[in-house]
């Protein structure tokens, strides 16, 4: 058990650091972020700015330096707010966090009943009908489909606000859209692990044992679901984080995703590193949560 | 179950801590404005975003103003005078009030220049001014500016440098000063500032001016042109700004909102690479001017917001020459000139940009070019660093790119001809892609003077030269367009400010 913690724990800290040297490249190839912060000034100007803040050194230096100030919890100042970059980032943490759980907790809400339902009404209009309205839903760009959903419940029929995050009900619409997007695939492995087991020889025997219908299915056919749904849940948070930037700009939502856009365009460094890396850090917990849930959900894995 | 619970709770507990952060005053006596972003700091000396100088102007005031009309006016100086070519005198207002009670005197205007010019500080605006050498406080309501050498542009660059209180800022500190407590004399002093949604400001009751007519002011910050667009139409917004032609249709129509559009500084151009050819023939460069149909891309694709400049150098700037004519659309003439080049089957271009707000113009363009023989591939970028790279850093921009020149505001020729065009590194243009034999003379000479009339001549000297020998194709100035609820009376200004002062509830 404990060699299993550990070696988590190890592929953690191995995907933590694969992260940042692969934005810290990215970002050094992509451009002069000195002439981004003062793209007007002269060129002397912008060469004393540049020896001030190390680029000149080579580039394996600043990374070791970089290194070393993130174990620290030193991510350095953003260019562009002079602030601290980590605070900064995790001022607006919680807030797309929430965006992201809202819309697991949704997705799960609807991919669950829904892919019960199919499985057992399977090929049925209900089971095309809803496979199909959830794969439009991802098939169309997040963007997309927070413009129409704003076109059509905020100004059409003027029953949500259009954006912002002031209160409860802006909350909606950018929960709606990013469920959109993650119900499918949620929903089709509902269905697809319930359909394996509910006529296997096991289900039968509580069928026949006198148990009802709907305790069957959900005792019995659905636990085989848990583990795939658990799985998929986990990775698809990552996607939802990753999706949560553009839904945060589409309606004005002060999350981490907004702000590392803006960083990028500005080539803020601080700010994408620190912002990337936290999520990173989010994606792999989460996923690490899901393995030690899986454990607990099947206790033949504690075996291996 | 009890497991569900406990996680339940905790996120439920979590999501108490994060969301609720409720009600604005959305009355009558509010007044809402959706902008892109917020800058990075409320202290108007440390940053350089257009979208924080927007903020700044209402809640402080500069040395001069500027009207309606674009006139100068007397703002926290009532009066002024150049002593001699490099000496100035203001005469400061009486009586004006910070927010914070304290009285405006010469020491804050004093400390406003000194702390940008402070290199410690590290003020992205201390290029503005470096030309100010000192800033001397004769009594409580007169100071004197030096210069280093005469510079023209010293009354240009007052209206946008705000004063601030010296006593506050110093007890405060910087960093409280840009963001929990900026102080200043205009007519909004600040109520909250909630980083990526609003800032919210209420009227200053003891202005010098008296009170605006809303109570509330809210600066919201959405990024989305399409979301600010349904904002406007369901009332969540009242103004907008940098309305695109394509939306400015269905706005003009709509039954709660207004289109309020106004020819501002900024001008359009397809800069030529004059080092290689075809463009390092000057017959060839006039053709690719006369092939342009400027009227019809404009009427067309621009929804008529815009107007046919003859140079760089916009109408509204000092040193304009009317007598500078446009090129006109004379596609038979431009393929004459191709031929007399040494060009008659036609010769193969690329042009770039990284306006994408401009795209269709840009290809209608393009497609009229190789209409007269300048066969022309058009190629966009996507703004960003990469682009900034390959055209300032390497000036690789050939064999031209399509670009725009706001002139930082400065209603004065030299703030576009000087960037643009003048060989020393870090012009823009000059720098790698423009080469006029004495231009650069020229534009020296005007700078070096404060007498205007003199600097008039020349700059219509440069005018004509530049019209005759064509590094560019001159295409039109802008037109900074506002959408704005009707509820609300207000104008686009030429200066594109949002001077929210001059905003009133519609009569009804």
């Amino acid at each position: 058990m404990l060699t299993l913690l550990a070696r988590r724990v190890v592929r953690l800290v191995v995907v933590l650091a694969g992260v940042s040297l692969v934005t810290f490249a990215i970002l050094h190839v992509s451009g002069d972020p000195v002439s981004l912060m003062m793209p007007e000034a002269p060129e002397a100007d912008r060469a004393a700015l540049r020896q001030a803040m190390g680029f000149n050194d080579p580039l394996a230096l600043q990374f070791g330096r970089f290194v070393r100030n993130i174990a620290r919890g030193d991510f350095g100042q953003s260019f562009f707010h002079r602030e601290p970059a980590l605070p900064l980032v995790l001022h607006r943490m919680p807030t797309t966090l929430l965006l992201a759980v809202l819309a697991m907790g949704l997705s799960l809400g609807v991919a669950v009943p829904v892919g019960i339902l199919s499985a057992v009404r399977r090929n049925s209009l209900f089971d095309h009908g809803a496979t199909f309205a959830v794969f439009l839903g991802t098939s169309m760009p997040v963007f997309w489909t927070g413009i129409m959903l704003i076109l059509l419940l905020a100004v059409q029929l003027r029953v949500l606000p259009v954006s912002g995050w002031e209160s409860w009900a802006a909350l909606v619409l950018p929960t709606l859209t990013l469920a959109t997007f993650s119900t499918p695939l949620l929903l089709r492995i509902v269905r697809s692990s319930m359909l394996d087991v509910i006529n296997l020889d096991y289900v039968r025997t509580a069928r026949a044992k006198g148990v009802s219908e709907w305790f069957v299915i959900c005792r019995h056919a659905l636990i085989n679901a848990a583990l795939p749904l658990v799985t998929v849940a986990g990775l698809q948070f990552g996607l939802l984080l990753g999706g949560a930037v553009i839904t945060e700009t589409v309606f004005a939502v002060p999350g981490v995703g907004r702000l590392i856009v803006g960083a990028i365009r500005q080539l803020d460094f601080p700010i994408v590193q620190a912002g990337v890396f936290l999520l990173a850090l989010i994606v792999v917990l989460v996923n690490f949560a899901v393995d030690m849930l899986y454990i607990y959900l099947n206790p033949q894995i504690r075996v291996r | 179950m009890k497991r569900w619970a406990l996680l339940a709770t905790v996120l439920s507990l979590v999501a108490l801590a994060t969301v609720p952060t409720p009600a604005r005053a959305q009355a009558k006596d509010t007044l809402t404005v959706a902008l892109v972003s917020h800058a990075p700091t409320l202290d108007p000396h440390m940053h350089f975003e257009r979208v924080g100088i927007l903020v700044n102007i209402n809640m402080f005031d500069s040395l001069i103003h500027r009207n309606t009309k674009l006139e100068f006016e007397p703002s926290l100086a009532t009066s002024w005078k150049p002593l001699s070519d490099t000496q100035w005198e203001f005469k400061l207002r009486k009586g004006v009030r910070f927010h914070n009670g304290e009285t405006m005197s010469g020491e804050d205007v004093k400390y406003s220049f000194d702390r940008v010019l402070d290199q410690t500080k590290k003020s992205p605006q201390y290029g503005n001014i470096r030309a100010i050498k000192d800033v001397r406080v004769v009594n409580p309501e007169t100071v004197h500016i030096f210069t280093d050498k005469p510079f023209p542009l010293l009354l240009e660059r007052l209206v946008f440098f705000p004063i601030v209180p010296k006593k506050h800022v110093e007890t405060v500190g910087d960093q409280a000063f840009g963001t929990t407590s900026p102080v200043g004399t205009g007519p909004w002093k600040f109520v909250e500032w909630k980083r990526d949604q609003f800032i919210r400001l209420e009227a200053f009751d003891q202005h010098w001016r008296g009170r605006p007519a809303f109570k509330h002011l809210v600066i919201r910050a959405i990024p989305e042109i399409a979301t600010q667009v349904a904002e406007i139409k369901t009332g969540g917004v009242d103004i907008i700004r940098n309305v695109s032609a394509d939306l400015v249709p269905e706005l003009k129509t709509h039954p709660q909102a207004y289109i309020s559009s106004t020819p501002i500084l900024r001008v359009h151009y397809v800069e030529l690479d004059m080092r290689s050819a075809p463009f390092d023939k000057k017959a060839v460069r006039q053709a690719a001017n006369y092939a342009i149909d400027k009227q019809t891309i404009i009427q067309k694709l621009m929804a008529g917001l815009g107007r046919q400049a003859a140079t760089t150098v916009q109408p509204m700037a000092f040193g304009f020459d009317p007598e500078v004519k446009p090129y006109a659309y004379d596609p038979k003439k431009a393929k004459e000139l191709l031929a007399q080049a040494g060009y008659p089957n036609g010769v193969d271009i690329t042009l770039h940009s990284a306006f994408i707000e401009f795209r269709p113009v840009f290809e209608a363009l393009s497609q009229m070019l190789t209409e007269v023989g300048i066969r022309t591939n058009p190629r966009m970028w996507d703004p960003g660093p990469a682009w900034n790279k390959f055209l300032q850093t390497e000036g690789k921009a050939t064999n031209g790119y399509y670009g725009s020149w706001g002139n930082y505001s400065v209603f004065d020729a030299d703030a576009v001809l000087h960037p643009l065009y003048h060989t020393e590194p870090g012009g823009w243009i000059g720098k790698w892609y423009t080469r006029i034999e004495g231009l650069d003379r020229l534009i020296d000479e005007a700078r070096s003077t404060v007498d205007q009339p003199r600097r008039k001549r020349t700059y219509s000297q440069i005018q004509q030269m530049i019209r005759e020998e064509a590094p560019a194709i001159f295409l039109w100035t802008q037109f900074d367009t506002l959408a704005i609820s009707k509820k609300v009376q207000y104008a686009a200004r030429g200066d594109e400010w949002l001077w929210l002062f001059d905003a009133k509830p519609a009569a009804r």
